[in-house]
């Protein structure tokens, strides 16, 4: 099988997820490179240094968002990201990826239209599978 | 004749009962009014003495009445007597009877009459029950009459305002010092009601807390509405004041119990989600190693993934800890308060963290002159001082030494600690609403864990105390405590 997804993106500040999320995508060869940022501000100062700088091949098409997250967290992330998103000419498809099972924050996603899904960990394989293999669909 | 005449026009536009004497008693004659009175026809009834005192007035009256009227016929003695007089109806009515002095126009007569007033008995009776049933009810339900009068610039109070003000029957209520009735924190309210009614005309209905003459502070419901002239003009203000302490402290006491348990069931389900979010976020990652374990087939890898179980029932461990702390706040808040001196709470931690104060060459200015002790839990005291002081200075500003001063006062019956650094600051703007949030951080420190703010405020707020914070970046963080 080859790469389908070139370039996948994940923001949580879980270690241990990411490395196991790493791991299976690494496995399961779902994407050429993953990146990872710890909390939203790491993340959004990259993309607004993409902005100044595009170069399409550092755009991800996926991203895997955590909600709680120091720094700055997953909803704050999602304010400026919306923001800054019509500027990026390429479809990027954002998946809010949370163990939180509160209704209000599973509500409050689905309303905000970048947001494709809300997935509750723990995610599985084939979940990930599914996704990044749907893309391309 | 002509004064006659209008005397009797007089007569007939005050359409009274009367009688007419006579020098001969056959040509006397009684008025139309006074045959209605009495509901007989004329024709039914003889208009003379003898028949009016054996057939009409009551025999009590009888003597007296025969007497006055003899007198008044032959000697023009007047006379004023009340007496009953049967009616057709069966039953006496009273009247008020007088002579010729007792009319109300300035005519002197020629001819001789006893005016009958009828006095409405049972009018007056209900007047008197009305008031009887409105002091009853008045005082039943604690409920005073006022009115104010601007012409006059006078108040006046029912004798039910001035029992429930606790003024004597006979004081005067005061339109200057009107401000005095109400408590200290009530005047401007009042004035403010008082005003636009006076000026708009804008009723009012509402509760608030006077002062007794003893001095005493409670609530009462208030109302109150304009009073008009003929040209529509505010001439008073007419109202009750209503006694509610009762009712109304037990609604205020109602409302505190809401409001405790309110927070103590929003503090619980805050609990439940971070005890379901932080304990899920352990298990899922349990079960995504447990997939790729499954669905590895490389052995060697196999086994370097079994080893991860190890920092996951390690994380998993922490959190219990974490979670278990707060669970001890809550049972132990019926621990011992005891008095504790804020000095030697704060010598017993920066004692046990010396090295960090001497290392970060950290000034604490502590002055608790306005207040040096309060009776709390002192593990607790200690550990909002440790974790106040312990984030002041890992988070101090790189450019500057910290300096933390700590002071302790007392503000209208409140007790307040105040915990002031001169440290980076924390953005109000984006963090104001997480800063005692759990696993919350706002700087890149590496040893930022998110969980002593969080603490500190579960030890504050389970013995029904606050925490607020203010924060400038770049110029430092104020923790205000009220207990």
């Amino acid at each position: 099988m080859s790469h389908k997804i070139g370039l996948a993106c994940i923001i949580d500040d879980d270690s241990m997820y990411v490395n196991l999320v790493k791991r299976i995508v690494e496995a399961k060869k779902l994407c050429k490179n993953l990146m990872v940022f710890q909390n939203g501000m790491e993340a959004l100062n990259y993309f607004e240094a993409l902005l100044k700088n595009l170069d399409k091949k550092c755009i991800p098409e996926i991203i895997f968002l955590d909600l709680n997250m120091p720094v700055m967290d997953g909803w704050e992330f999602l304010e400026n990201f919306t923001k800054i998103k019509s500027k990026i000419d390429k479809t990027i498809t954002l998946y809010i990826v949370s163990s939180s099972i509160n209704p209000v924050d599973i509500e409050k996603a689905k309303r905000i239209n970048s947001v494709k899904d809300y997935l509750i960990k723990p995610v599985t394989i084939e979940d990930l599978e599914a996704i990044f293999l749907g893309e391309v669909l | 004749m002509l004064q006659n005449e209008l005397f009797n026009n007089v007569i007939r536009d005050f359409n009274a009962g009367y009688w007419e004497l006579h020098v001969d008693p056959s040509r006397e004659i009684w008025s139309e009014k006074f045959y209605e009175y009495l509901g007989f026809d004329k024709k039914e009834i003889e208009p003379n003495i003898d028949y009016f005192l054996e057939h009409l007035i009551h025999k009590e009256d009888v003597d007296v009445f025969r007497d006055n009227f003899l007198n008044y016929r032959q000697n023009h003695i007047n006379f004023k007597q009340h007496i009953k007089i049967l009616t057709k109806e069966g039953n006496y009515k009273l009247f008020r009877c007088a002579t010729n002095d007792e009319l109300p126009v300035n005519i002197k007569s020629e001819i001789y009459l006893i005016f009958f007033f009828e006095i409405k008995l049972e009018p007056e009776q209900d007047i008197s029950k009305d008031n009887f049933y409105y002091k009853e009810t008045a005082q039943m339900t604690a409920t005073g009459s006022w009115y104010v009068d601007f012409h006059k610039r006078k108040s006046y109070w029912d004798f039910e305002t001035r029992r429930i003000l606790e003024y004597p029957d006979d004081y005067i209520p005061s339109l200057k010092d009107s401000a005095s009735y109400y408590s200290e924190d009530c005047r401007q309210q009042a004035a403010d009601l008082f005003f636009n009614c006076a000026m708009a005309g804008t009723p009012f209905n509402t509760e608030i807390k006077m002062v007794t003459a003893n001095k005493r502070i409670f609530w009462v419901r208030a109302i109150g509405k304009p009073v008009y002239n003929e040209n529509k003009e505010i001439i008073g203000i007419r109202g009750v004041f209503q006694d509610i302490d009762d009712i109304k402290n037990k609604e205020l006491k109602l409302q505190r119990s809401i409001d405790i348990i309110a927070s103590q069931n929003s503090r619980l389900f805050n609990f439940a989600h971070i005890v379901s979010h932080n304990l899920r976020s352990h298990t899922s990652n349990l079960s995504l190693l447990v997939q790729l374990i499954e669905d590895i087939e490389d052995p060697t890898e196999k086994i370097n993934l079994i080893k991860e179980i190890k920092q996951i029932s390690s994380s998993l461990n922490t959190t219990i800890e974490h979670l278990n702390e707060i669970v001890v706040i809550h049972t132990n808040k019926d621990q011992e308060r005891k008095l504790i001196k804020f000095q030697d709470a704060l010598n017993i931690v920066t004692n046990g963290i010396g090295q960090m104060i001497s290392l970060s060459k950290t000034t604490i200015e502590a002055d608790f002159s306005q207040l040096a002790e309060i009776n709390y839990i002192p593990a607790y005291l200690e550990s909002i001082l440790l974790n106040l002081i312990t984030n002041a200075i890992k988070y101090k500003h790189e450019d500057r030494d910290p300096v933390i001063e700590i002071k302790t006062y007392i503000e209208e019956n409140t007790k307040y600690l105040k915990v002031t650094d001169n440290g980076r600051g924390i953005d109000m703007k984006l963090f104001k609403d997480k800063v005692f949030g759990m696993y919350k951080t706002f700087h890149y420190n590496k040893d930022a864990v998110g969980i002593g703010l969080f603490l500190t405020k579960n030890q504050i707020e389970s013995l029904n105390g606050n925490i607020a914070v203010e924060s400038e970046v770049d110029k430092g963080t104020t923790f205000l405590i009220e207990f």
